[in-house]
């Protein structure tokens, strides 16, 4: 995908240089920020495809920076981060990040990144129904609007991917690496944390019970299941 | 403390006073009023009495004869003159001597005893005080000195004198400087046993916990019972270890912070390098991912990358070293099949093996093991790197992974030159870098013991099995989980 519009965070002016310079280069349309604050600026003023965000700056920083502009837009955001513990990156993704990439990356594997938070996972097989009613919960896959109970949730692109690949395969035990190429990319499958964290998710915007989830069940060891069933809706 | 004697005066003045009395008596009954000798008899005795009780022994002994002497002369017939052939006198002689005798004795130890108990209470008010006093005292301002004044203040002592065996000093307090030289003081702190010097009312009393000798106390004056003293020096024995332990307490955490610091700073030391790394990195892998190179540039910029990833990797190594140092290493801990981490690092290493062949022996069937799949990553990740970096390109490396009884071992093989049985003991030191190697391979010295504190970390063992010339084989182990914790 070319002329998608990339913001690039960082306070490093060496980093926001090299990366304009490849991504332009790549036919990506760049903008550059400094600071968690010009990017929320930049957010609100222009429409972009995607948003690189560092995650050590000064001011309010990556994290809070991701937080607020999920709170207000389903906009991918891969974090560029230089510590790779797996606490770093399950707060990132709880904090609404699509992705996170640690310093130093090498180009291609950025790119290969940046290419899977702009895919949209193409719409599934035939055999998979337009709406989906849940009961309280009720998807539309054509539409990619999710309602419960009459009103309208906001999921992000991989949260519906991944709610809509679950969804289409009913009561059948997904593996972790099927479930992470599917959604994000054949370049994925060690990412189990990523999963973990947005099934979280999933389950607290659909679920009508989070800590008992209906619908999105964890299958210890292999991976997730979807189930249908309408069991606990009051609507059977 | 010892009932203080009265001044010669006021004990001629009781008797004065007893004769006084008696005299009285004797002109009131004679004279003025005059009634049978009953009376007059018991009024003597009521007086012995009084007086023995108020005055004490003598003075009720001189009343007691007195009024025998009068009540015979001016009351018993035949009146003006002593007599004591009548048996009667005898009697009421011996009823005056035995009542002020018992009388004045009650009376006496009664008074003692009351004395003595206020004295007591006094005491155990001052030990009180002094305890608290002691809790209060700062311990790291001069201690010995502000226990010295303490004690001389709360028992208003007029000299007083502390030796401090740790510091070897001799602290004095009060108005007066004490009789005791610095060798009684050491001597008795050696001792243990209690110096008493009856000429200046000097009295040295050793200091000691658990029967360590503390050091001493010198007091001088009689107003300090010896329960009280031994009070006084077990507090100030209490106080001092109670300095010691807060002191050793505070150089423990003086060093662990320094060691944290020295931690912190390595880690922000190692991230700082890494943000200039990070344009290097990406600008260089954006033009070798260019076709149009040339085959030189394209070599050259290789060279580039690799020593980024070589710089980056010991970025890494120092950063891991500080998190495990500041003890910082905290697992979380789950059932975790080894296959898939051993796989994943294999991957991420990749490029790195360099045509080597890989053989992953990890069997289906190993049960799962109780570890952080991140941290269990490095050690896999250290022991790897660390084969490739000590063995020729293209040389196979094996890794096996079986279960034992109780444990899971891990471990990898090469066919490089071998470690001698004299370097296998020390590879796992920190910075300790192979002889021969030292100067050729490239490293750091921290893998291995990164590695090595991973697994002591999970509860496991690592070792190296080597055979100079032949290959060596690094193992670690994770204890395997009783069954029921992994359902």
């Amino acid at each position: 995908m070319t002329n998608a519009r990339i913001l690039v965070v960082d306070d490093e002016p060496q980093i926001r240089r090299v990366m304009s310079t490849t991504l332009v280069a790549r036919g990506y349309m760049v903008s550059t920020a400094r600071s968690g604050e010009e990017a929320l600026d930049k957010v609100r003023e222009e429409r972009f495809d995607l948003v690189l965000l560092d995650m050590n700056m000064p001011g309010i920083g990556g994290m809070e920076a991701c937080r607020i502009i999920r709170s207000q837009s389903d906009i991918p955001i891969v974090i560029l981060s230089i510590r790779n513990a797996e606490k770093e990156k399950v707060e990132a993704l709880d904090a609404g990040a699509d992705d996170y990439v640690t310093k130093p990356f090498s180009m291609p594997e950025l790119l290969a990144r940046i290419r899977a938070a702009l895919r949209r996972a193409p719409l599934a097989s035939s055999g998979t129904p337009d709406v989906l009613d849940l009961g309280q919960t009720v998807i539309n896959f054509v539409a990619r609007r999710v309602t419960v109970n009459g009103t309208e949730i906001r999921l992000t692109p991989k949260e519906f991917d991944l709610l809509r690949y679950l969804a289409s395969n009913p009561d059948e035990v997904i593996p972790h690496v099927k479930l992470l190429q599917a959604v994000w990319g054949p370049d994925y499958g060690g990412e189990v944390e990523y999963l973990r964290v947005f099934i979280n998710q999933l389950r607290k915007k659909i679920e009508p019970d989070p800590s008992h989830p209906a619908h999105l069940l964890t299958e210890p060891w292999v991976g997730y299941r979807f189930s249908p069933s309408k069991k606990g809706s009051g609507t059977v | 403390m010892t009932k203080s004697t009265l001044p010669q005066s006021v004990k001629v003045a009781r008797i004065l006073g007893a004769l006084g009395i008696v005299g009285g008596i004797t002109f009131f009954y004679f004279r003025i009023f005059s009634v049978n000798n009953v009376t007059v008899a018991l009024s003597f005795l009521l007086a012995v009495l009084t007086i023995a009780t108020r005055w004490g022994l003598i003075a009720g002994l001189v009343a007691s004869v007195a009024s025998m002497l009068c009540l015979d002369f001016f009351f018993i017939p035949p009146v003006g003159s002593i007599t004591i052939a009548d048996p009667q006198n005898w009697v009421a002689l011996s009823v005056f001597v035995v009542t002020a005798v018992i009388v004045s004795h009650l009376s006496a130890s009664a008074k003692k005893q009351a004395l003595e108990s206020t004295q007591r209470q006094n005491e155990m008010e001052r030990l009180y005080t002094l305890s608290r006093n002691l809790l209060l005292l700062e311990v790291h301002g001069p201690l010995a000195q502000e226990i010295t004044n303490s004690i001389a203040q709360v028992f208003e002592l007029p000299g007083l004198a502390f030796y401090d065996r740790t510091s070897d000093r001799i602290h004095r307090a009060g108005p007066h400087d004490i009789p005791v030289d610095a060798g009684k003081l050491r001597d008795t702190a050696l001792q243990g046993t209690v110096f008493h010097d009856a000429t200046t009312k000097t009295t040295v009393i050793p200091i000691s916990l658990g029967g360590q000798p503390m050091g001493s106390l010198g007091i001088q004056g009689s107003q300090v019972s010896e329960t009280a003293l031994h009070a006084i020096a077990n507090l100030t024995a209490i106080t001092l270890e109670r300095a010691h332990a807060q002191d050793v307490a505070t150089r423990a955490e003086a060093a662990r912070q320094s060691e944290e610091l020295k931690s912190t700073m390595l880690d922000a030391l190692a991230h700082e390098f890494k943000t200039p790394l990070t344009p290097i990195k990406a600008a260089v892998t954006s033009m070798l991912s260019d076709s149009d190179l040339s085959p030189t540039h394209q070599e050259l910029l290789r060279i580039v990358d690799e020593e980024t990833d070589r710089l980056n990797s010991m970025l890494t190594d120092a950063i891991q070293m500080s998190r495990i140092e500041a003890g910082q290493l905290q697992l979380h801990r789950s059932p975790q099949p080894l296959r898939r981490i051993v796989q994943a690092q294999l991957e991420k290493l990749g490029e790195n093996l360099e045509g080597r062949t890989v053989t992953v022996e990890v069997p289906e069937s190993l049960p799962p093991v109780s570890v952080d799949p991140e941290f269990i990553g490095i050690v896999i990740w250290q022991l790897v790197t660390n084969a490739l970096r000590y063995t020729p390109p293209g040389s196979p490396l094996t890794l096996r992974a079986s279960a034992e009884e109780t444990e899971v071992i891990v471990s990898i093989e090469d066919c490089g030159p071998g470690i001698s049985e004299k370097e296998q003991r020390r590879v796992f030191e920190k910075f300790y870098r192979g002889k021969d190697q030292r100067d050729r391979i490239p490293g750091t010295g921290m893998g291995l013991t990164i590695a090595r504190e991973i697994v002591r970390a999970h509860h496991g063992r690592i070792w190296v099995e080597s055979e100079p010339g032949k290959g060596a084989k690094f193992s670690f182990s994770v204890p395997r989980p009783p069954r029921e914790f992994l359902l």
